[in-house]
């Protein structure tokens, strides 16, 4: 116990963590849009970024897989941008060779994939989302800044400036044909359509761009009009224990998505007095200190209906509304009803590479995949020395992951200050 | 003989154990596999059941 040799890689950020002054410039530069995993994929950032807006470090990274003069395209312009002169795209990954007393591992969890449940059409139904998609356009700092808006109308949204870039640009060639042959556009589409002008390669273009055009504007006025009926989400169906408490998946409760659901619907209500949520699930699991009240009160003041019963099967309504279909055990009759948006409770999941790294490490994991523990060592591992916290242990909330946490730095700092005695003891 | 702990995880579990030890004086590594630290935590809005902010 305490002599661990390590070997961390550091991966190159691209941009010198002592020179960068964090001030976003080169981010504001860089052409390249890429979905941003930070907000679920529900915006989008830049392939020079910062993960998020308050992160920490704020020193920018460039995302290897995307940036333009990473993979030998021409373009450097966070280079010629960045006055700090940050930027080094020959920067390479460093190997840390540490030795450690002690190791704490605070892997976390995974968002249980609600596609794995093909009933709930997760992955076919826009408007169907997990909690912590939500959570994002619940977010001032988020891809809506706080606005429910649903996925298919910021999706529709995007397709109408996309389609308006199209326009513009067809509309600008169209414009230099009609100042060279002076008539309109249309006029002469007329005339070439029925044989009085002769076909030369020129007038051919301008047909086709005209088609082009058209092709472009009936479409987008058709978006554009549906546009003008959207408003944010305002009927919320929140489905609980989506992976949990599901033989099929994790037998276990994952814990804290009861409470979640409860406070999105809480915090949506808050963003938009009108809405309304109903949370289906089998129980609400609400154990903690005030979370029975905050149960009641969102059931009070915040439009929440609790509907016991567990929902078979989503379906896609009219105008990408979800449906859910589900027995009302209460009295016991199977119904149907239409929502803006439904939101998926999903499990806590162990992470992916939590397999692998408790091999590295040696340690064991339970029947779950999460790290062994003992119920009277709660945060012990199997390998003295190796303590784990949070959700790599089990499910937990952010309280108990903050005190189990604590509880593991105690532990590591023990093995710590017993080293110390024992070498005191050995002078003596 | 080392006076070093490795925290791997940089969520709220992993910033909470690295602060601790660091307050008694105890040098960490903190690993993290993303750009910034912060976690599933810095993904949430608001925390139940005070509604206060989660970052």
């Amino acid at each position: 116990m305490g002599a661990f040799k390590v070997t961390v890689r550091k991966k190159a950020r691209y941009v010198e963590e002592d020179k960068c002054t964090g001030c976003g410039a080169c981010e504001e530069k860089c052409p390249t849009i890429v979905p941003d995993a930070f907000n679920e994929g529900l915006g989008t950032r830049k392939a020079i970024y910062a993960y998020f807006a308050q992160g920490i470090p704020s020193t920018r990274t460039i995302d290897p897989d995307h940036c333009r003069q990473l993979n030998g395209k021409k373009c450097g312009i966070c280079k010629k941008t960045c006055q700090a002169e940050a930027i080094n795209f020959d920067q390479k990954d460093q190997i840390l060779e540490l030795d450690v007393a002690a190791i704490i591992v605070a892997a976390g969890y995974d968002v249980f994939d609600p596609s794995h449940i093909p009933e709930y059409r997760y992955s076919e139904i826009p408007n169907v989302v997990t909690a912590i998609e939500f959570e994002r356009l619940l977010s001032a700092s988020g891809p809506t800044d706080g606005h429910v808006y649903r996925p298919s109308d910021i999706a529709a949204k995007a397709k109408i400036e996309e389609l308006e870039k199209k326009l513009n640009k067809a509309s600008k060639t169209l414009k230099r044909y009609e100042e060279k042959f002076g008539e309109t556009s249309e006029d002469f589409y007329k005339k070439f359509q029925s044989g009085e002008l002769s076909d030369d390669e020129e007038r051919k273009k301008w047909a086709a761009k005209y088609e082009e055009y058209l092709g472009i504007s009936g479409p987008l006025a058709e978006l554009k009009k549906q546009a003008e009926g959207f408003s944010s989400a305002k009927r919320l169906a929140f489905i609980q224990c989506v992976g949990s408490r599901d033989f099929r998946f994790y037998p276990f409760c994952s814990g804290y998505c009861c409470m979640h659901s409860i406070k999105e619907a809480i915090i949506a209500h808050e963003h938009e007095p009108e809405t309304t949520s109903a949370i289906f699930g089998m129980d609400i699991r609400a154990v903690g200190k005030g979370f029975e009240e905050y149960r009641v009160r969102g059931g009070n003041q915040s439009g929440i209906t609790y509907v016991r019963g567990r929902v078979a099967e989503i379906m896609e309504g009219e105008n990408h509304n979800p449906i859910v279909i589900y027995e009302d055990t209460r009295e016991r009759k199977v119904k149907r009803q239409e929502f803006d948006m439904v939101i998926l409770a999903t499990a806590c999941a162990p992470t992916k590479g939590l397999p692998s790294l408790a091999k590295i490490l040696g340690i064991e994991l339970d029947d779950y995949g999460f790290v062994k523990t003992n119920p009277v060592s709660p945060v012990d591992t199997t390998v003295p020395g190796i303590y784990v916290c949070g959700c790599a242990e089990s499910p937990m909330d952010v309280p108990e992951s903050v005190a189990q946490a604590s509880s593991a730095a105690e532990r590591a700092a023990e093995v710590i200050s017993l080293q110390s005695l024992n070498k005191e003891s050995a002078v003596a | 003989m080392s006076n070093e702990v490795l925290v791997i995880g940089g969520g709220i579990a992993g910033i909470q154990s690295s602060l601790d030890l660091a307050d008694m004086g105890i040098k960490v590594h903190l690993v993290e596999k993303l750009p910034s630290i912060g976690g599933k935590m810095a993904q949430l809005d608001k925390t139940f059941p005070t509604n206060d902010c989660a970052i």
